[in-house]
């Protein structure tokens, strides 16, 4: 479960020259970074070198978080996706190992979640809010979020108008969104 | 706060990172100064990255991957003060060549070229930028890596930007990589934009859309191309 104080301080530790505070990051976030990127590349070898340039980027960067912008494991977790679609608009194309549309087309697994880094109570306010979205809602998030797809793209690759493709990533968000909205 | 009109409705497409390059820009300058969308993006990506850990595949990472990235940057110092863009930018606010017109190009080009490197290799040089007969060019100051470096990004009327650039062969298992550089809200951000192994005068189209303003450097990366740079560049422009 994440433990936003102690992740600051470990960020604040990053900041400052820190390379254990690095490690201690991974400890806690660096099994569902891979996962991420592991859903996201090609295989376990792209995942790694990833993973690796991922962590260097929080190294950079470390300064420059913001709180008031979102927790550290979303601000990790966003870094990871992010080079994860550098990657594959660079080497990705070039290696003809893009992400299919089926492979990405699901937003959640089945796979048992790591506890060590989810509350359980959001975990499952999530998981019950995306099975209750209707499928094509479900689909414009997961391949947007998995294939790094933008609308236009998706629009284009399901034969969907893109302002359909449009309302239905603002119903999904909104109603993921709403899925937390009460903790607040 | 802002005084702009919120984008209320796309910034839940903005969260997911679904949005065009232009739309996306756009919103990113908004959130500069406005606080409340900033809390609404955070709530989206909140609830969005619980989700991916629901999906993401539960695996164990190699077992050295931690050792490795803490060894990589034990003894260093970050550098998000002055990230890799913004040395960029800092060497490039000292008086370089930015944009000039096609001829003064040319002339620059071989004035500064035969010093260093072949007069061959200048000549080549200068006569592939002679050939561009449309549309703009801006040249790329080299930073000290490679005095005898050049490039030159060219902005066609119609078409894909491209570098016409000079340098040798990479070493063995390293390429050369182009970058464009994007504003961030923490200075620019390296966007990668194609690699070659080749060396001499050769051409190099940039596989991301340059947007107005947007920066231009070439690195020395491993062979198989790198998402983010991994070495100071040997070439850069800070606005074309």
């Amino acid at each position: 479960m994440p433990d936003k104080a102690n992740d600051m301080k470990l960020v604040e530790r990053i900041a400052g020259g820190d390379a254990e505070a690095l490690g201690e990051l991974y400890d806690r976030y660096g099994r569902v970074a891979f996962g991420v990127l592991y859903r996201m590349l090609p295989g376990p070898e792209a995942a790694e070198e990833v993973a690796q340039d991922a962590f260097h980027s929080v190294w950079r960067e470390a300064r420059s978080y913001r709180s008031e912008r979102g927790s550290v494991r979303t601000w990790l977790l966003a870094i990871c996706r992010n080079a994860a679609i550098d990657w594959r608009r660079t080497r990705g194309k070039r290696l003809e190992r893009e992400v299919t549309i089926e492979a990405a087309a699901e937003l959640l697994s089945d796979a048992k979640v790591d506890e060590r880094v989810v509350d359980r109570l959001r975990a499952e306010r999530v998981r019950a809010m995306v099975g209750r979205l209707p499928r094509e809602q479900r689909e414009v998030l997961a391949l947007a979020f998995w294939g790094g797809y933008s609308q236009s793209e998706i629009a284009a690759r399901t034969d969907t108008p893109l302002g359909t493709v449009k309302s239905r990533v603002r119903l999904a968000m909104n109603k993921l969104r709403e899925s937390l909205e009460d903790e607040r | 706060m802002s005084q702009e009109r919120h984008p209320t409705e796309d910034l839940p497409a903005y969260a997911l990172g679904a949005l065009e390059p232009d739309e996306r820009e756009a919103i990113a300058a908004h959130l500069e100064t406005c606080a409340l969308c900033t809390g609404d993006l955070a709530q989206f990506e909140d609830a969005l990255y619980e989700a991916a850990v629901i999906g993401a595949v539960n695996v164990e990472p190699p077992a050295d991957l931690r050792t490795r990235i803490v060894a990589r940057h034990r003894g260093a110092r970050p550098s998000s003060a002055t990230s890799w863009g913004d040395r960029v930018i800092a060497f490039l606010r000292s008086p370089v060549p930015a944009a000039v017109p096609i001829a003064l190009a040319v002339l620059l080009v071989v004035a500064f070229g035969v010093l260093g490197a072949t007069r061959g290799q200048a000549d080549t040089y200068a006569r592939a930028l002679a050939g561009v007969v449309d549309g703009r060019v801006v040249a790329l100051a080299p930073t000290g890596a490679n005095p005898d470096a050049r490039a030159t990004v060219v902005i066609p009327n119609q078409g894909s930007p491209y570098l016409i650039v000079r340098l040798p062969v990479p070493p063995t298992g390293k390429a050369w990589e182009a970058w464009v550089l994007k504003p961030g809200s923490s200075g620019p951000v390296a966007v990668p934009a194609g690699t070659t192994d080749r060396g001499d005068v050769f051409t190099l189209s940039l596989t991301v859309p340059l947007g107005a303003g947007d920066g231009v450097a070439i690195t020395l990366e491993p062979a198989s191309g790198s998402a983010q740079p991994t070495t100071q560049p040997v070439l850069a422009v800070e606005r074309t």
